[in-house]
């Protein structure tokens, strides 16, 4: 369980995180959406310690891992996937996905023995079948293709076993085809992995039909939180989204 | 260490004139050439490796044409636009080829012409020290204030500095060209974008660093000796300079370049064989507490 | 193209099998080039081959070493040098003022080194890529300043005179030239397996991590300071042996050891000899030094000659040696796939 605890941030006065409380059950799968701005991408640097947080708790089953840096976050089990792909140029997929379990079984340091190790095959192999990447594995990570590079960060993240895996925009730059392909994939990870599932998406179409739990923040504040027809109805997102840009997905 | 040397003459008012003054033209030459290398690299995001070559070129230039000619002002002349035109053509010819490689590959051509230059110098002016001497001119009664002896030459090298400074400064912050130089700066491709030759600007810019670098070294000639190799101690000083003042500021160059002006005067009173450690040790101080310099920009 | 790319082509799920076995080859290939260079002598006799690799054993050490942080981590230093020199002026002074056996002063030295590339590291490896490199430039200028300013222990600028004892130890005379030959190449050759065992280590996967994208490295669980600073001393480590090489081969220590001009000496060499490869560092120690010598000996202008030679490299190669000949090579070997 992850709870958020009157979480904030400000920016020289802008407060792009505003006292968020929130909580992500076990098992659970949450769009984050809002206009932009709204300090999504800020919530999420917040709770994997790329940002420090001014004030409140990130509770990850009862334990505070507010202020602590990104590897001790990423150790305790909250794996994130960013907007732009960010992977390791240089190495290939399977090198990426054997390096990575090595970190995480907190080898990464280990030198009287060769890489790749031993224990660390299934796992990355495990990763690479899931993500649909196995067929790539020499592949260096420079000359995938946009989607596959998405897909990698995602497994980079996947393959550390995480708890709960956050996803910025895991469709950010796909066409429409593509998007959906990716959703249904983050989907299936989430249905087979029974990991908790939070990702930001800006389609509406997408969200109201994929993600089980709506969080709408605005401002650095929490608008809504609920089912998808819950959101759909909520006048307050209505109005945020109206007000500032019109968008299909919401039709009263 | 001598401390008592370094306290009686903080006692002494002519002691200190004299080596605050001999402190300023030291400051002054480094700012001269400091503030191209900071130029440079706030503009082109090159560290230039062989800008100590420049003023070399500078002070060789103007003796050689003060030998011919005798005029003092032809040689500051000739010593700053030889070298804004060897800056051009250093800019244009080669650096730009390496502009969108590694860093590594920068610092290698910059490398190259380090070595390349000190030998040019020595086939055409040879290996030995050479002097330019004090212009006739200048070869006068020293100064006397509150005791301390400012020659006269001095006083004119930290006019002249400061003049250059001045006109560096106001000319970046008010004239049109000075605004397409911070815009490029800033914003390279938005400035090609609106039709504005960015391979002018860098090659100006180059000349411009150049020229600032061969006044310093045609104004040092008449002080100092010249040598094939004068450059590099004066290069890496300016480094610290840069560095301490903070990459890409002026006015952090001109404080960075008097201190460090300062410390050499006073230190080599104080500690006369660790005058340069304790250069570096105030570089390392300065950046370990503001890793950016103290004038430079925080970067997230 | 990653070695370990080449190395597996298709089949990975032979991956732990043969992690051990390329190990125990490379052990093999060391060996086997130990004896080679070890039995040199019988077949050259010539004095100056002997030096010549002495050279290259110090040269090839240090500019490998800072392989390991240019190439393999990214981290740009310019005062690796500094290394170089403690190496060379710690085991020198341990062996005339202490008098200790040559194996002990050896690794005092190297303890030496540990402790200032400890403090030295913590305080640079912080800092970012121009930073870093001014930083360590400093670090470097400060150690010569002093080794210059402290005349009663160092000498001055005279350096450290009157030669370094070497008194035989287990039936090793390293006063001997014969014997400081086969030393040195037996220094290379471990130093150089024990360096490429951390580059193929798990450690020197995350290294590449680091270099590539040390964000995403920190967001995987990696310790991004702790590594950077683990490979700072041991880079140090390999350093300083070369320049313990280099005090035995010239039987003193001058503060031209301990000059900046070591550390571009290194970075040039890096370049010449290419950084994606492990061995590139040693092929371009071999050629800078032929391209010393025999330029020194056809001409007195040297750093023209070498300043061109660099020009070519920097602007119409673009890249090193051994890097141009892999990707010649990778190339090659594509173009035959696709006829085939």
């Amino acid at each position: 369980m992850l709870e958020i605890r009157s979480l904030s941030k400000s920016f020289g006065g802008v407060k792009a995180t505003d006292n968020v409380t929130l909580d992500f059950t076990d098992g659970s799968l949450t769009a984050v959406i809002g206009p932009n701005g709204a300090g999504k991408s800020t919530f999420f640097n917040l709770i994997t310690g790329a940002l420090t947080p001014d004030a409140g708790q990130i509770l990850l089953n009862g334990l505070d891992l507010a202020g602590r840096t990104p590897p001790e976050i990423v150790r305790h089990g909250i794996g994130r996937a960013f907007q732009v792909a960010s992977i390791f140029p240089s190495l290939t997929v399977q090198e990426t996905m054997l390096a990575a379990v090595c970190a995480d079984q907190r080898k990464a340091s280990v030198l009287h023995r060769r890489f790749p190790l031993a224990e660390t095959r299934d796992r990355a192999e495990n990763a690479m079948e899931l993500l649909g990447l196995a067929s790539k594995r020499n592949r260096t990570a420079a000359t995938l293709s946009h989607g596959d590079q998405k897909l990698l960060d995602i497994a980079l993240a996947l393959v550390l076993d995480p708890k709960v895996l956050l996803l910025d925009e895991p469709t950010a730059g796909m066409g429409t085809e593509e998007r959906w392909r990716m959703i249904e994939k983050v989907r299936d990870l989430w249905e087979t992995q029974k990991i908790t599932v939070v990702f930001i998406e800006h389609d509406m179409d997408i969200v109201f039909k994929i993600a089980p739990e709506i969080v709408v923040l605005c401002y650095g504040r929490i608008l809504a939180t609920g089912k998808p027809d819950a959101i759909r109805r909520n006048e307050a997102v209505i109005e945020a989204y109206l007000g500032t840009e019109h968008h299909a997905g919401i039709t009263v | 260490m001598d401390l008592d040397a370094l306290t009686g003459c903080l006692a002494s008012s002519a002691c200190l004139v004299t080596q605050t003054t001999s402190g300023f033209i030291i400051g002054m030459l480094l700012f001269l050439v400091a503030v191209g290398l900071t130029l440079i690299f706030g503009v082109l995001k090159v560290v230039n490796f062989s800008h100590g070559a420049f003023y070399m070129f500078g002070a060789y230039f103007a003796m050689t044409a003060y030998q011919f000619s005798g005029s003092f002002a032809l040689a500051m002349l000739c010593g700053a636009a030889g070298t804004a035109i060897l800056g051009l053509i250093f800019e244009r010819v080669f650096m730009s080829r390496v502009y969108g490689a590694d860093v590594l590959m920068q610092l290698l051509v910059c490398y190259a012409f380090v070595l390349i230059f000190d030998d040019v110098v020595r086939m055409i002016w040879g290996p030995e020290f050479k002097s330019m001497g004090m212009p006739a001119a200048f070869q006068v009664v020293p100064l006397f204030i509150a005791g301390g002896v400012v020659p006269p030459y001095y006083l004119l090298l930290i006019g002249v500095a400061l003049t250059a400074a001045m006109i560096l400064g106001l000319g970046l912050a008010r004239t049109r060209i000075g605004k397409v130089i911070r815009a490029a700066a800033h914003n390279p491709g938005m400035v090609s974008a609106l039709g504005i030759n960015t391979g002018l600007i860098y090659g100006g810019v180059f000349a411009l660093g150049g020229m600032l670098a061969g006044l310093a070294g045609a104004l040092a000639a008449p002080v100092r000796s010249l040598t094939p190799g004068m450059g590099f101690s004066v290069l890496i000083e300016s480094f610290i300079v840069t560095v301490i003042g903070g990459m890409g500021s002026i006015l952090g160059a001109l404080i960075g370049a008097l201190l460090i002006g300062m410390i050499r005067s006073f230190g080599s009173l104080g500690f006369p064989l660790f005058t340069e450690g304790l250069m570096y040790l105030f570089m390392v101080i300065v950046l370990v507490s503001r890793p950016t310099g103290l004038f430079g920009k925080e970067v997230a | 193209m990653t070695e370990l790319q080449a190395e597996q082509g298709a089949q990975a799920l032979e991956v732990p099998r043969e992690a051990k076995t390329r190990r125990n080859r490379d052990a093999l290939i060391a060996l086997a080039v130990f004896v080679v260079l070890a039995l040199l002598p019988t077949v050259f006799s010539s004095k100056l081959l002997l030096d010549f690799v002495i050279r290259c054993a110090a040269y090839g050490l240090f500019a490998t070493s800072l392989n390991l942080l240019v190439g393999y981590t990214g981290l740009i230093s310019f005062g690796h040098g500094m290394f170089f020199g403690l190496g060379a002026y710690g085991f020198g002074l341990m062996m005339q003022k202490t008098g200790v056996p040559v194996p002990a002063a050896f690794v005092a030295t190297l303890a030496i080194t540990l402790v200032v590339a400890l403090v030295i590291g913590a305080i640079c490896v912080r800092l970012k890529e121009i930073y870093f490199a001014f930083v360590t430039l400093a670090f470097q200028m400060l150690i010569h300043s002093t080794i210059l300013s402290w005349v009663s222990l160092t000498g001055g600028d005279q350096g450290l005179r009157g030669g370094i004892p070497r008194p035989p130890f287990l039936g090793i005379d390293l006063s001997n030239q014969l014997h400081l030959y086969v030393a040195s190449c037996a220094l290379l050759v471990i130093g150089l397996f024990l360096m490429h065992q951390i580059a193929q280590s798990p450690f020197g996967y995350t290294l590449r991590m680091i270099r590539d994208n040390a964000t995403r490295a920190s967001f995987i669980g990696i310790d991004v300071w702790r590594a950077k600073l683990t490979i700072f001393v041991l880079a140090a480590l390999f350093a300083s042996t070369g320049g313990i090489i280099m005090a035995l081969f010239v039987s003193g220590a001058y503060p031209e050891f301990a000059y900046w001009t070591i550390s571009g000496e290194g970075i040039f060499i890096n370049m010449l000899g290419g950084v994606t490869t492990f061995l590139g560092p040693m092929v371009g120690t071999v050629l800078l030094l032929i391209l010393n010598d025999t330029v020194t000996r056809l001409t007195d202008y040297h750093g023209l000659v070498l300043g061109i030679v660099i020009l070519f490299f920097a602007i119409g190669l673009r890249k090193g040696l051994m890097d141009f000949v892999v990707e010649w090579y990778a190339q090659r070997r594509n173009g035959a796939g696709e006829r085939g």
